[in-house]
């Protein structure tokens, strides 16, 4: 559970707001409404009774984790099923980064409910912003959720510069534009992006992409279950 | 006012590279892109683009085909000018193209070579540059012909229309990766099984994805033995004509497993979906009956296939080929080829659609896209390269009219022949600055999502 006095310390660290003062307001933890989840219009299929294609191979690159430390990013993207959401922590777009914590959130809740996924399961929030999602603001979302003691770690992580990020991006097809002013060139510090998150498998295949209007909870925990389950994980 | 610096993932082979546009107000208005996958942004004010997917036709011009970029936005010095003509070198039956799911990327297929074309758009809209043709469709498929191409996140879906074994009808669907590598593919529903109801003859054409509802719906229409076959000669042969698909399928988009297979006979060609944020319901057009069908659930939730209409006089064989749908699902355009006309459909009561207005565009007339507010109606003519009309008939062209509600008033218009081109054959809009791309509405996206920046 976020706590207020963290809130106004992520607060101070931050000049854009936008979702890492939302966060700091204690409005992302377990318990957190909105931004809504949109209406799923259908009963999702029942985990395990379907495949999930490997759609392509889940790029490396070198990465920074909450600790300054260098690492590959192919550290995170094997050996447990893994979801991964490129974001910044000021964004204020309700459907973009904001939407997908509160997707990956609600996920998170249901599988800690689930004892068999304790250990397997890893989220990764990777940095759209290497100029102002430095190691020691990401630390403060390591605090709170990352860490290997936790059900599903939740590891978040940018890069050293935009030179090392783009690659990764390009690898994932992952697109972005940074907003800058006109009259200026210079950047106003928000990012156009098409969210799309990335659901990996043990073996680093990307097995399901998801957009704004796909990424839903229940359809999300099915197929990491699917994954689970075809790993040999019992959760019939 | 803010211009963006986007960054976009790129086929394997090309290096990043940063690409700057300026963004322009776009008003949002209420229509759409409607042929467009829901997952793919869209140009909700003034499109600038429209490419134009041409049969290159021996002896005119270098007699190949090619991707046309025409600056169609009125307020651009160069209106109605050709801007740019990719030349593929050679000719392999050029028949539609998809957007990719962040529309940097335009796929092209070619219904006899099989080849599919991956195009940068993203990089100079205005100057559409191949990235990757892809070559091994039929060898990792066993499918012909690649037809349609709807984007899903980060893939492909392709919808093929014959098979390598007899290059008849029986096909499958296939899914490449955004990067163009293969995927999986497998065989439309054929027959009964206990995993869908209905019973398919295993056709494939056309594909429309509902994600509201987790489904897509395929059409069906014939394979390669009838396609690259003169028209007339055809018609002629009996049992050619028996070896048209008569079936639609729904789709489980998440299992990619058929649900159930829907009789619809007559080839039922182009699939749309209603986009109106509540509507349940998608559409097609069978060529050789000329009936409208609409699927929607009922109230227990199956899917069924209602015959709504019909379109002209059946006898006629007036032959209905693409429709364009109003993004509020309350109008749709109807192209009959034969007799060179469109057709507006009022479609407020999707059970009961009425024709309500008819012009002749062309001694034949195939495509038609609508623009986003409904106001621009372009047509196209080609329908295959031995289909179309022969001798003065063959007009190729593309032409934009406006449309007031009440009557299409022809705005532009360009003679593919004596611009030297080939035939003209599909279309999609593009906008020069992709920041101005928004997200499609429905029901169940949030509310934000409309004013959502992209």
């Amino acid at each position: 559970m976020l706590s207020l006095p963290l809130s106004f310390r992520t607060a101070r660290l931050l000049t854009g707001g936008g979702f890492f003062f939302l966060w700091g307001l204690g409005v992302l933890d377990a318990a957190w409404a909105g931004p809504p989840v949109p209406r799923m219009d259908f009963v999702p299929p029942p985990a395990g009774t379907y495949k999930l294609e490997r759609i392509q191979r889940a790029t490396d690159g070198a990465v920074l984790d909450a600790a300054g430390k260098r690492r590959r990013l192919a550290e995170f993207t094997q050996g447990k099923v893994t979801l991964l959401a490129f974001m910044y922590s000021s964004c204020a777009d309700p459907t973009g980064c904001p939407y997908a914590f509160t997707v990956m959130h609600q996920v998170k809740n249901e599988l800690e409910k689930l004892p068999q996924t304790r250990g397997r399961v890893r989220f990764v929030s990777l940095s759209f912003d290497p100029e102002r999602d430095t190691p020691q603001v990401l630390a403060l979302y390591g605090r709170d959720h990352g860490g290997t003691e936790q059900h599903v770690a939740w590891d978040f992580l940018t890069t050293r510069s935009r030179r090392e990020l783009l690659p990764i991006l390009d690898g994932f097809g992952q697109d972005v534009g940074v907003d800058v002013d006109r009259a200026t060139g210079k950047a106003i510090g928000t990012y156009s992006h098409v969210l799309k998150v990335f659901l990996i498998d043990g073996r680093r295949n990307v097995r399901e992409i998801y957009t704004t209007d796909y990424l839903l909870p229940a359809m999300v925990l099915n197929d990491i279950k699917t994954l689970l389950m075809e790993a040999g994980v019992p959760l019939k | 006012m803010k211009k963006s610096v986007r960054a976009a993932g790129r086929p394997r082979q090309l290096a990043m590279a940063l690409a700057v546009s300026a963004a322009l107000a776009g008003a949002p208005t209420f229509a759409d892109e409607t042929s467009c996958s829901p997952f793919t942004p869209l140009i909700k004010g003034q499109e600038d683009l429209v490419y134009v997917w041409t049969l290159g036709v021996k002896g005119v011009g270098d007699g190949s085909d090619k991707l046309v970029t025409v600056d169609v936005n009125p307020a651009s010095k160069t209106y109605g000018k050709i801007l740019h003509k990719l030349s593929l070198g050679g000719r392999g039956e050029v028949h539609h193209v998809g957007l990719s799911d962040d529309r940097r990327y335009l796929w092209g297929g070619a219904l006899d070579s099989n080849k599919i074309y991956i195009f940068d758009i993203g990089t100079n809209p205005a100057k559409p540059k191949l990235v990757k043709t892809i070559t091994d469709f039929v060898q990792k498929t066993g499918f012909v012909g690649p037809h349609s191409f709807i984007a899903m996140p980060g893939r492909m879906l392709i919808t093929p229309l014959s098979n390598n074994k007899d290059h008849g009808g029986e096909t499958g669907i296939a899914v490449y990766n955004n990067k163009g590598d293969y995927v999986s593919h497998q065989a439309m529903p054929k027959g009964e099984s206990a995993s869908w109801s209905g019973k398919g003859d295993g056709y494939n054409y056309d594909v429309g994805i509902n994600p509201q509802k987790n489904v897509f719906l395929t059409s069906s229409f014939t394979g390669w033995n009838n396609y690259m076959m003169d028209l007339g000669k055809m018609v002629k042969d009996g049992e050619a004509m028996k070896r048209f698909g008569n079936t639609s399928v729904m789709w489980d988009m998440k299992t990619m497993k058929p649900l159930k297979v829907f009789s619809t006979p007559g080839a039922p060609l182009e699939v749309r979906w209603s986009w109106k944020p509540g509507d349940n319901w998608a559409v097609t057009t069978a060529a050789l009956t000329s009936k409208i069908w609409v699927y929607k659930q009922d109230a227990k939730g199956e899917w069924q296939a209602h015959e709504v209409g019909t379109i002209g006089n059946p006898a006629d064989i007036p032959l209905p080929v693409d429709i364009s749908i109003t993004n509020d699902g309350k109008g749709m355009w109807i192209n009959t080829f034969m007799d060179g006309h469109t057709r507006y459909w009022d479609f407020s009561d999707p059970m009961k659609p009425k024709e309500v207005y008819k012009k002749k565009i062309g001694s034949q007339v195939n495509m038609v896209s609508q623009s986003y507010d409904g106001k621009r109606v372009y047509f196209t003519s080609s329908l295959l390269g031995n289909w179309d009309k022969k001798g003065k008939d063959d007009e190729q062209y593309l032409k934009i009219y406006d449309w007031d509600g009440k009557e299409l008033k022809e705005k532009l218009s360009i003679d593919f022949y004596k611009e030297k081109l080939g035939r003209a054959h599909h279309m999609k809009f593009q906008a020069r600055d992709l920041s101005t791309l928004k997200p499609l509405e429905t029901a169940q996206s949030l509310p934000a999502v409309v004013a959502r920046k992209q």
